[in-house]
């Protein structure tokens, strides 16, 4: 039952595909619902590609990505090497509410990593961005 | 991702499969952006289609909304999965892109 993944990719959002196709097949093989493996590849999705475009100002880098999971949880930790970022309190707050033609797109991802996990940490080491979530394997 | 057009009157039917997602988005804003005419009234996105949308997908919508309301015509969404429609009431978006059960749902409140 106790399963994982770590895979390293590119700064580059085609990573994502090689990502998305890991997560579907240990999906498979931990037999996940389709409701956690939709959360987890929304999760992965908004925190990869904050990294992949916002990390660093030029292509050609790596970020790590390990997920591990026992009977309760599954939980996320994404690594990079770039700029310090900590989406919980850097990103902007999420806009709800205001009409289409004044609507701002930024935050959301974060804020929808937010909903969907039920812990959210940062830190800063070793000058890495270490982005670590969790989430309840039920529902 | 796939994407389909088609067209009802005046409103363009988009039809979307796949993962709309940071790989896919800029496909799928250049598919709807190419396909509008000056004259639509409506566009009508049909995701019975999607598994998957993240922020970047969402975002492609914003944009596609307010380029159709320079030109008064509307964006509206139909099809969408439960966990899709999750995410669109989580992030606000229903507030700014009404849903339909139904392509023909759609039609008929574009049409009333």
């Amino acid at each position: 039952m106790s399963n994982g993944l770590a895979l390293t990719l590119e700064t580059r959002p085609e990573e994502l595909e090689r990502l998305t196709a890991a997560i579907e097949t240990l999906a498979e093989q931990d037999n996940w619902p389709a409701a956690l493996t939709f959360k987890v590849n929304l999760v992965l999705e908004e925190l990869v590609l904050n990294v992949i475009n916002y990390a660093y100002d030029e292509s050609g880098h790596q970020l790590d990505v390990k997920l591990t999971c026992n009977e309760e949880d599954l939980v996320i930790e994404i690594t990079d090497e770039g700029k310090p970022f900590d989406p919980l309190h850097d990103a902007p707050d999420p806009d709800m509410d205001s009409p289409m033609e004044e609507r701002r797109i930024g935050g959301l991802g974060v804020y929808l990593v937010r909903t969907m996990t039920s812990d959210m940490q940062y830190r800063r080491e070793d000058g890495k961005n270490h982005m670590t979530v969790a989430m309840s394997r039920d529902e | 991702m796939e994407v389909t057009t088609a067209r009802e009157g005046a409103h363009l039917i988009v039809g979307v499969d796949g993962r709309v997602d940071g790989v896919s988005a800029p496909e799928f804003q250049a598919a709807i952006e190419g396909a509008i005419q000056p004259s639509d009234q409506a566009v009508i996105v049909d995701m019975g289609g999607v598994q998957f949308i993240a922020s970047a997908g969402l975002r492609v919508l914003l944009v596609v909304g307010r380029l159709l309301q320079k030109q008064n015509a509307k964006l509206v969404a139909c099809s969408l999965s439960e966990r899709l429609r999750e995410v669109f009431t989580i992030s606000g978006f229903s507030s700014i892109v009404p849903l339909y059960d139904s392509r023909a749902d759609a039609l008929q409140a574009l049409n009333d």
